[in-house]
């Protein structure tokens, strides 16, 4: 079981990347994590949903944006956070369940997309794919955050 | 389909245990007023998962393997508040504190007729 706290750099701990530091086309490094039942069970707590999961086939799943919490990993794991960062906009595209059985290992990766200024605030996008350790995909997602220094 | 649900401070900090952030505009009442909030701000991302959950229900199994949800948080979501959020049968996401919108997007399937 890997908790997003064992792969996701928290603001403070380090000094936060500043937004000229981002650079448009940097990959995001590939990193794996584990999602356990006891993963899935409190993240649907704090989503009020069935710590069980859902019944999809007759088999027990996550709530697909489980993966949520892992999704900043993928780009502070470059670039260190600042306080005070704000999302904007985010897409997820699911491609496949995961268990709310049994361990599953995703493989996560990304690439920074551009970064703008717009109405006086600073954003970066990027995106992140999650696979299972067979290569197959789980998810795609887009995401658009400001911050603030 | 439509489903309310009220956001608590007690909320956010579970959220925030799972999602293994400190970033302090969730917690820290002092710096969310400095950057012009009246409190913390709840995740977007906790929003979202409701309105996962609740894309779930409606497209059933597509949506493990079809699902696509589109958001754009465009107004403050705070604690002590009820929010309605709504998917629409055209797949319309939106999210609102009374009248105040605070979420717009879709969740929809893919290549959905």
């Amino acid at each position: 079981m890997t908790r997003p706290t064992e792969v996701k750099p928290r603001e403070d701990e380090q000094p936060g990347t500043k937004w000229e530091e981002f650079e448009v086309g940097a990959e995001l490094p590939q990193f794996s994590f584990t999602i356990s039942p006891d993963i899935v069970a409190e993240y649907s707590r704090a989503i009020d949903a069935d710590p069980q999961g859902m019944v999809l086939d007759g088999k027990r799943v996550a709530v697909p944006s489980i993966l949520s919490v892992y999704l900043m990993a993928v780009l502070y794991r470059k670039y260190p956070p600042a306080q005070g960062g704000i999302m904007a906009s985010n897409k997820f595209r699911y491609y496949g369940p995961i268990s709310a059985d049994s361990d599953t290992t995703v493989v996560a990766s990304g690439k920074v997309l551009e970064k703008y200024e717009k109405r006086g605030r600073r954003y970066v996008r990027y995106m992140a794919r999650f696979t299972n350790d067979n290569g197959d995909p789980i998810a795609e997602a887009e995401n658009i955050s400001t911050f603030p220094n | 389909m439509k489903r309310d649900y009220f956001i608590t401070q007690e909320k956010i900090d579970r959220y925030g245990e799972i999602n293994g952030d400190n970033d302090i505009i969730h917690y820290d009442v002092d710096y969310a007023r400095e950057r012009g909030f009246k409190a913390p701000l709840a995740h977007g991302l906790m929003v979202q998962g409701y309105a996962s959950a609740m894309a779930a229900e409606k497209y059933g199994a597509d949506w493990f393997t079809r699902g696509e949800i589109h958001v754009k948080f465009v107004g403050p979501l705070y604690p002590d508040e009820t929010i309605t959020v709504e998917i629409d049968d055209d797949g319309k996401l939106h999210v609102a504190a009374g009248d105040r919108t605070c979420i717009v997007g879709t969740a929809k399937l893919r290549d959905a007729a």
